[in-house]
C-alpha cells in the first residue's frame, strides 16, 4: 500500500517520497522524559513480530552529526547558526536514513523529530515563522507521540542516566550557573513550548507520569493501529543482497565515532 | 545603512559583492578594502563559506559527496548565519565598515539553480541584515568562461554543478550551471535592487566607479589613526621591521 506523503510546506523533497510503504513514528518530548527505552523496547517488539525497523535519532547523520556534536562542545554557537545545524543534520538522516528506509517498506522510529528543535529554538526567541519554514520541508510523519512528564518527574531520570548538561540545563539562555535550578527553569519553558505547538501539529499526548511498562502498552495499541494493514515481512530482516534493502543498509546502523 | 530585518539600522556599513564565477568581484573588493584601509577607515571583512565552526562539515560534505541540494542549501545558510552572529553583526553595531565577498544572494543563485524554491530560500535568509550596497559585477557567460577555464582548471564536483546531473562532462555541466547562476542574478537585479558594475571594462575603471559609489556613505564611519606608529618610528629612529611583518599577517590571503 502506498499512501501520498504530505509536508509542512515545501515539497522539496517530492521526488524522494514517492511509494513510500512503511510507517514513520515519532517520539517527543523534553530530555529525560524516556523515548530511547521506549524505541529500544519497541524496536525489538516490532522485529519479533517480524517487521523491519530502521532507527533515527537528532545529531546521528553521517554529513553533520560529528560537526554539531563539537561545535555544541565548544558553546560558542549563536542560536541562528545552531538551528541551521540541526536543519542540515535533520535534512541528511531524512534524505538518507529515513525516507530510503520508508520506501524500502520498514517502520522508522525516531527519537524526535523537528519539534525539539522548534521548541528549543522558540525558548530562545526564535522567530516563530522563520523556524516554520526551515522545517517546512519535513514529511508529516504518521504519528507524532508527545511524551508528557512533570519536571519534577524528569530531574531523578536524568540524574540516574547521566546527569544535567550543559544545553539540557539551558546555561547558554539563563543566567546563573546552577545546573539544578536552571534544568527545572529551561524545561519548565520547553514543556511550555510543546504545549503551545502541540495542537498545530496534531501530537498524540502520553502521559509519562506513569510507569515505563503503562506508557508502552499506550504506544504499543496506537502502534499496532497504525500498521494493521502493513504485513510483517520476515524477508527484509534477512537483507538479501542485491535487493532493493541494499539502500537501507544506514538507517539501522549505529553513526561512526 | 545597514538594516536589520525588524528595520532596525545600525551604525557600520555593509558593503557586498555578487557576481558568477570570473567576474572579478573579489579582485575589486580587495582593491576597495585596501583603499579603505589607507584611509584610515575601521574595515571588516567576511568571505563565503568561510566559518570555521561550520566550515569542517562542509568540506566533509564535499569530499564524501554528501551533500544534496537541500543540505547543501541548509549548511551555507549555516555558515552564513555563524559569520553573520558573531562576525559581521558585532562590527557593524560597532560602526565599522563590513566588506562581503559573496552575500545571501550567491545563495539565492545556486540553490534555485540546484532546483531549490526560490521562495524558500529567500525566507530561510530572512535573518540576515541588508547590505548599505550591494554590488553586482555583471559579465557575460562567455567572457566569465573564458577568463575560468583558460589552462583548463579541474574543476570540483559540487562547483561544476555535477551533482545535479545537467552534464557528465565536467566542463559543459558547468557551463550549463553557471548559466542558470546568470539568470537568478539578472532576476535580482531588481528585485534587490542591486547596484550593476560593468565587468567587462577595465578594471581600474571600474574601481574608480565602486569607490565613486561608496565615498557618500563614508561620512560618520568609524576611524583608526594608523599614523600613530609612524610617529614612533620617526622621534625613536626605528625602522620598524617587525611591525612591517606584522601587518602583512594581518591581511588576509587571496580567496580561492
Amino acid at each position: 500500500m502506498t499512501r501520498t506523503p504530505s509536508f509542512y510546506g515545501y515539497d522539496l523533497l517530492a521526488d524522494k517520497a514517492r511509494n513510500l510503504k512503511g510507517r514513520l513514528i515519532v517520539l517527543e518530548g523534553t530530555d529525560g522524559v524516556g523515548r530511547s527505552s521506549q524505541i529500544a523496547l519497541l524496536r525489538e517488539w516490532l522485529e519479533n513480530e517480524g517487521y523491519a525497523v530502521a532507527t533515527s535519532a537528532l545529531k546521528r547523520g553521517k554529513l553533520a552529526g560529528k560537526g554539531l556534536k563539537e561545535a555544541m562542545r565548544g558553546h560558542t554557537l549563536g542560536d541562528t547558526t545552531m538551528n541551521l545545524l540541526y536543519a542540515t543534520d535533520f535534512a541528511d538522516r531524512l534524505e538518507h536514513e529515513m525516507l530510503p528506509a520508508l520506501r524500502a517498506g520498514f517502520i522508522v522510529l525516531t527519537d524526535r523529530y523537528i519539534f525539539s528543535i522548534i521548541v528549543r529554538a522558540l525558548v530562545r526567541g526564535a522567530d516563530p515563522a522563520w523556524i516554520r519554514n526551515l522545517f517546512s520541508f519535513a514529511l508529516v510523519p504518521d504519528i507524532v507521540f508527545y511524551l508528557q512528564a512533570d519536571v519534577s518527574n524528569l530531574v531523578p531520570r536524568v540524574l540516574n542516566a547521566r546527569g544535567f548538561d550543559y544545553w539540557e540545563s539551558g546555561l547558554d539562555l539563563l543566567p546563573g550557573r546552577d545546573y539544578y535550578e536552571n534544568f527545572i527553569e529551561y524545561q519548565r519553558r520547553l514543556l511550555a513550548q510543546f504545549d503551545a505547538i502541540a495542537n498545530e501539529y496534531g501530537f498524540h499526548r502520553i502521559d509519562a507520569n506513569r510507569s515505563m511498562h503503562a506508557v508502552f502498552k499506550d504506544l504499543q495499541t496506537e502502534i499496532k493501529r497504525l500498521i494493521a494493514d502493513m504485513k510483517p515481512n520476515r524477508l527484509a530482516l534477512t537483507r538479501e543482497a542485491g535487493s532493493e534493502l541494499e539502500e537501507v543498509d544506514q538507517p539501522g546502523k549505529k553513526n561512526e565515532k | 545603512m545597514a538594516t536589520l530585518p525588524d528595520g532596525r539600522t545600525l551604525t557600520g556599513k555593509l558593503i557586498i559583492v555578487e557576481g558568477i564565477d570570473g567576474s572579478g568581484k573579489s579582485t575589486q573588493l580587495d582593491l576597495l578594502r585596501k583603499w579603505l584601509i589607507g584611509e584610515g577607515y575601521c574595515v571588516a571583512y567576511s568571505e563565503w563559506n568561510s566559518s570555521p565552526i561550520v566550515g569542517g562539515v562542509t568540506r566533509r560534505g564535499k569530499k564524501k559527496q554528501l551533500l544534496t541540494p537541500l543540505s547543501f542549501c541548509l549548511i551555507h545558510a549555516a555558515d552564513f548565519a555563524d559569520r553573520m552572529e558573531r562576525q559581521m553583526l558585532p562590527a557593524l553595531k560597532a560602526g565599522a565598515i563590513v566588506l562581503a565577498d559573496r552575500y545571501m544572494y550567491t545563495a539565492f543563485g545556486r540553490d534555485v539553480a540546484r532546483g531549490i524554491d526560490r521562495g524558500f530560500v529567500r525566507r530561510l535568509y530572512s535573518f540576515a541584515i541588508r547590505p548599505t550596497i550591494a554590488f553586482y559585477f555583471r559579465v557575460p557567460l562567455e567572457e566569465s568562461l573564458r577568463r575560468i577555464l583558460t589552462g583548463r582548471p579541474q574543476l570540483k564536483y559540487y562547483e561544476a554543478g555535477l551533482d545535479i546531473g545537467l552534464s557528465d562532462d565536467p566542463y559543459e555541466s558547468f557551463k550549463l550551471f553557471q548559466s542558470r547562476i546568470l539568470e537568478e542574478y539578472d532576476r535580482m537585479v531588481e528585485e534587490f535592487n542591486l547596484t550593476v558594475i560593468d565587468a567587462t571594462r577595465p578594471l581600474l575603471e571600474q574601481q574608480d566607479e565602486v569607490r565613486a559609489i561608496v565615498a557618500p556613505h563614508l561620512r560618520n564611519v568609524l576611524r583608526i589613526d594608523r599614523g600613530g606608529w609612524r610617529e614612533v618610528l620617526a622621534a625613536e629612529g626605528l625602522h620598524g621591521r617587525y611591525l612591517q611583518d606584522m601587518i602583512q599577517t594581518m591581511t588576509p590571503e587571496q580567496d580561492q
